[in-house]
């Protein structure tokens, strides 16, 4: 009983003092992580199959947000193309954040060479714009998934490498870390108790920040025709299939736009800080 | 002729969380007026009630006459008009309230410019003569950014630079706040050519020196409200209030003398030979040699920046040696600690300090039941475990510093300043309990302080650091009881 | 006081603009070089991943489909260098990009370089305008909402910034392009020639830089203004106008230039998808017309170009601001 209660106090506690900026964009990724996912089980249409006797089609029972210009089910494809940038953004900043923390902690830890040359080498990801780079790698191997998961990856770790490598330094070298080790605790215990508790909301922050920019990388690459290839579901890919149909179907349009700005809005708001 | 440049009538100040009772005061041409009180006091905020420029959220209540003319202390605007012209602040910390990106003579010289009409070259000029008057050399001060200068010479700059527009008033709001003594004193010099020159000066401190130096009438505040007020000789030497009399005895030129030191005995617990240190090119100590014997109360003295905190790194193995040695007990890695400046700084502040302490007996399976005694020796109530550093006072916190590391069952203690951010009474507290305790468990303690009457008082022999070109003035480091 | 008023105000000790300037320049060079380096080993790795038929479809590509032979394509084998041994071919490769020799397009034949003067004017305009536009609209807003943070032109101005950011360049022009094109037909969709086309890709741009540098300007602006120095200024009797012109302006002026350094990440992307968007005839453009080709001297050429330009660029942001802080001139 106790127990229960103790469990049940955490998240509302935790939830109290999350701020109301905070609390919209968990909300509002929420909604849409459940549309991504509830929909192949409730709603149960092929994104791929078309039907060219259906074309743009305004909403029915059958398909609930329209058809395409090739008459497939456009609720079904909107849930794929979120399902695809949500895929991608989890996988970027879960691969670019743990190499990026472990990397910036050792360089801030330890300093000396292997700072320089880590830092040499983050500076050399950063002398391209970010999409660019991407852009070359998407172009060694057009339409791969990978590919572009490896381009986004490779700009992303860069940030946290950059901030949680400031904040160690400035850590290692304060009287709380110098008093812990003096009491003769080692670095598992310094970092559990005094660099992750000041890291955690930075590397929080930018997870959502990188998780938007590789949603927006994927995005604009297809929407200019250099990243993922039709007939997959992806929403800068969609939006420019629909394009030539915005008279006709501005619903369809619409989908893939409003699907992409949510997506990214929710994002920002969970990274926003307090603001004075 | 007794002209009467500032008066208050009831002047308060209330809002979140804060009141100042009201409280009336007048100040005469010539005349020096000094708020005292701890930190958190609210003497502060007095100031800026009368600048007109207390923060959203708080209010002020009474009437002010400045030069005959009357306002409302509600109304801060109504004083803005005389900022720079009839009213001049000195800044808190001057370092931060110089632009960064200016050069100081140009900080000054726009006073002058902007407020008096002097020309370009002219302010200029009577930039230059300011802070050639103040003993700023102008290659050291004219075209310096505020971030070369140090902690003295930047106060002078604000001095110069809101003093250049002639306001006869003065208000200091904690002038001398991080300077060490002889700094110190040259500020208070400093001020007090105001009211010599039939000006007014009003001062806001903590410090009990610098109210005595300055003089003239002192109102002593304490939680916002006055505890006692009365001429500087009188109230500084004769107290009539409790809290008067205690603040005052806390003093450390007025503790008790010292006991005298127990014979001690045993092996060193620290030694060194030939100790040595180089910074920036120069030798903070050269050819150093000490040696601590259990039990034993080490004082080091000296002015800002001579190397008293290296010398603690290098007797700690935090640091290595330019040149000699350093030898420690062997056998207790983990009795060499420290304590430190500000005590929030040395805890981590996102845990409690229940689960601090835990950590520790965990790590090193100590014994439980030690804690309980320890705490009630160090005054420590148990509720208090439950919070984070940052929730209990930083005298609490110190003491429970001292609990943490007399869990360790030290040999060598390093305290750096480790009362300097206290207050009076409570840095008398601690200091006699870290004392007490130490020798009772023969741990040898080296205590640094910018306080020569504080080490006097306390330790056994004293360490002196020297100023400059540097070097330990070897001979003060004989056996001798000081 | 003859001899002070000799020298000149501060001249001994105050540093003068031009100290510290190699600081500056050299990690750019640098930078600049990374940059070719890079790119010149992303387009080789390229050549080397082209699938077997590429060299018959670009000459197809080239000299159309009727004309293709085997001479023809062993023409581009020999340009591309794919019958040369790996280390050999990319050491000839850097050492043409050292020599600025940057081959002929693949698809119209024509020098890269002579193709990249085309393009370069046509981006630089846009690219020009689009960030004075920015600065017009974005740090002036933020100033006015940091005077009074938490007024209603803070949180309007918040939120209005929260969606513009939410919105990525390409859906953005889209928008107005269905705005001002299609429904009202007030402006041209897409084009190039008359100054009614840079409108909306300008606009584009613009609008997605300012809606960053306006909150720049503000957290600038609150944190200037109360900052100690600040308070000092006032108090000292300088009032609030000169308070904001001496001691107000450089100070929020640092971070808003030093932002713009990261925001060129912004405008060169921009630049990619916003041209491709509004068939600008720029650099963007021609590199994703490149990419779809496989026109590979193209790629490398406006990829590097691109490059340069935000390496310049970015010197531009660090000269400013080397000029405005005299503590980045300290030695």
């Amino acid at each position: 009983m106790k127990l229960s209660l103790a469990l049940g106090a955490a998240p509302a506690d935790g939830w109290r003092r999350l701020s109301t900026r905070r609390r919209l964009g968990l909300v509002l990724l929420g909604l849409l992580l459940a549309v991504a996912w509830l929909t192949p089980w409730l709603h149960d249409a092929d994104p791929a199959r078309q039907q060219l006797t259906r074309i743009l089609e305004s909403p029915t029972l059958a398909a609930p947000l329209g058809t395409d210009h090739l008459g497939r089910d456009m609720l079904a494809r909107t849930a794929a193309a979120l399902r695809l940038s949500l895929d991608m953004a989890l996988l970027s900043v879960v691969s670019a954040a743990v190499p990026g923390i472990l990397l910036g902690v050792i360089a801030g830890w330890r300093g000396g060479w292997g700072d320089r040359v880590l830092g040499g080498l983050a500076d050399a990801c950063l002398a391209l714009p970010g999409l660019l780079l991407v852009l070359l790698l998407a172009a060694i191997a057009p339409g791969n998934f990978w590919a572009l998961y490896v381009g986004i990856a490779l700009v992303l770790w860069i940030e946290y490498f950059r901030v949680v490598r400031a904040r160690t330094r400035v850590l290692v070298a304060s009287p709380q870390l110098e008093a812990s080790r003096l009491l003769g605790f080692g670095p598992g215990y310094l970092f559990r108790r005094h660099l992750w508790p000041e890291l955690a909301p930075q590397v929080l922050t930018l997870a959502a920040f990188g998780a938007a920019s590789a949603i927006l990388a994927m995005a604009a690459l297809g929407f200019v025709s250099v990243g993922l290839r039709p007939p997959t579901a992806e929403l800068g890919l969609m939006m420019t299939e629909l394009l030539p149909y915005y008279h006709e179907a501005p619903w369809a349009m619409a989908q893939p736009i409003l699907a992409l700005c949510l997506l990214v809005l929710s994002l920002n708001l969970l990274a926003a800080k307090e603001t004075k | 002729m007794s002209e009467i440049l500032l008066e208050g009538h009831a002047l308060g100040v209330h809002g979140e969380g804060v009141s100042i009772a009201p409280v009336d005061f007048s100040l005469a041409r010539g005349g020096r007026l000094t708020l005292l009180g701890e930190t958190g006091s609210g003497k502060s905020l007095i100031a800026q009630a009368i600048m007109g420029t207390l923060p959203s959220g708080l209010a002020a209540s009474g009437e002010l006459t400045i030069e005959g003319q009357a306002y409302a202390a509600a109304e801060g605007a109504t004083r803005r008009a005389l900022w720079g012209r009839r009213l001049a602040l000195l800044p808190q910390e001057p370092w931060h309230a110089l632009d960064p990106t200016m050069a100081s003579g140009a900080q000054v010289a726009e006073s002058h410019r902007y407020l008096r009409g002097l020309g370009r070259r002219r302010a200029r000029e009577a930039a230059r003569r300011d802070l050639v008057g103040l003993g700023l050399g102008l290659a050291d001060a004219e075209g310096s950014l505020p971030g070369e200068l140090s902690g003295g010479m930047a106060q002078r700059v604000a001095f110069a630079a809101a003093s250049a527009g002639g306001a006869p008033l003065v208000i200091a709001d904690e002038p001398t706040k991080g300077l060490d003594a002889p700094r110190r004193d040259a500020v208070v010099r400093l001020l007090a050519a105001t009211p010599q020159r039939g000006g007014a000066l009003l001062t806001i401190t903590h410090d009990i020196e610098v109210a005595r130096r300055l003089g003239g009438e002192v109102i002593l505040l304490r939680r916002g409200r006055v505890v006692e007020r009365g001429p500087a000789e009188r109230l500084l030497s004769a107290p009539r209030s409790d809290y008067a009399k205690r603040l005052l005895e806390a003093e450390p030129s007025r503790w008790p003398a010292p006991p005298p030191p127990p014979a001690t005995c045993g092996e060193p617990v620290v030694e060194a030979r030939g100790l040595a240190k180089w910074r920036g090119g120069r030798a903070l100590f050269r050819d150093l040699a000490l040696s601590l014997r259990p039990g034993e109360i080490v004082g080091v003295v000296g002015p800002s920046g001579c190397g008293k905190s290296t010398l603690g790194d290098l007797l700690l193995g935090l640091t290595g040696t330019d040149a000699g040695e350093v030898k420690r007990a062997a056998g207790h890695r983990l009795a060499f600690q420290k304590l430190y400046q500000d005590p929030p700084a040395a805890f981590s502040p996102h845990w409690s300090l229940a689960r601090l302490l835990d950590d520790l007996v965990r790590r090193h399976r100590l014994d439980r039941t030690a804690i309980a005694p320890l705490m009630t020796r160090l005054g420590l109530d148990r509720e208090l475990l439950a919070r984070r550093p940052g929730e209990i006072s930083g005298g609490e916190l110190q003491r429970f510093a001292i609990l943490r590391v007399l869990l360790m069952e030290p040999r060598f203690l390093f305290a750096d300043e480790p009362t300097s951010r206290l207050d009076p009474i409570t840095q008398r507290d601690t200091l006699a309990l870290l004392v007490e305790l130490a020798r009772e468990r023969h741990c040898a303690v080296m205590l640094v302080s910018h306080d020569p009457a504080l080490i006097e008082r306390l330790c056994d022999r004293r360490l002196v650091l020297g100023q400059g070109e540097a070097v330990l003035a070897p001979e003060s480091l004989d056996a001798q009881a000081v | 006081m003859d001899a002070i008023n000799a020298r000149r105000f501060g001249s001994r000790r105050f540093p003068a603009l031009g100290a510290g300037l190699g600081r500056v320049l050299l990690p750019r060079l640098l930078q600049a070089g990374l940059v070719a380096w890079l790119v010149g080993t992303l387009t080789f790795v390229l050549t080397r991943t082209l699938p077997g038929d590429m060299a018959y479809r670009i000459a197809a590509g080239r000299y159309g489909h009727d004309m293709v032979d085997g001479a023809a394509a062993e023409a581009v084998r020999t340009e591309l260098a794919l019958d040369q041994p790996a280390l050999l071919a990319y050491l000839s490769w850097l050492g043409d990009l050292l020599r600025l020799d940057l081959g002929r397009s693949l698809v119209s034949g024509a020098p890269v370089i002579e193709e990249l003067g085309h393009l370069l004017g046509h981006s630089l305009g846009l690219a020009a305008v689009a960030l004075l536009l920015s600065l017009l609209l974005g740090p002036p807003l933020g100033l006015a909402a940091g005077l009074r943070p938490g007024g209603a032109l803070d949180r309007v101005s918040e939120a209005v910034a929260s969606l513009l950011r939410a919105l990525p360049p390409f859906a953005l022009g889209l928008l107005l392009i269905l705005l001002f094109s299609v429904s009202l037909g007030w402006l041209p969709a897409a084009g190039h020639g008359r100054s009614a086309h840079f409108v909306l890709p300008a606009l584009t741009l613009a609008l997605a830089l300012a809606a960053v540098s306006s909150r720049v300007a503000r957290h600038a602006m609150v944190e200037v203004s109360g900052s100690a120095y600040y308070a000092f200024s006032r108090t000292k009797g300088l009032g609030e106008r000169l308070s904001f012109l001496r001691h107000g302006l450089r100070n929020v002026a640092l971070p808003i230039v030093a932002y713009l350094g990261v925001q060129f990440v912004t405008l060169i992307e921009g630049v990619v998808v916003v041209e491709t968007l509004f068939a600008w005839p720029g650099i963007g453009h021609a590199l994703v017309h490149a990419i779809v080709a496989r026109d590979l001297p193209m790629i490398q050429g406006t990829a590097l170009l691109m490059g340069l330009l935000f390496v310049a660029l970015n010197t531009g942001v660090d000269l400013f601001c080397h000029g405005l802080d005299p503590r980045r001139r300290q030695p």
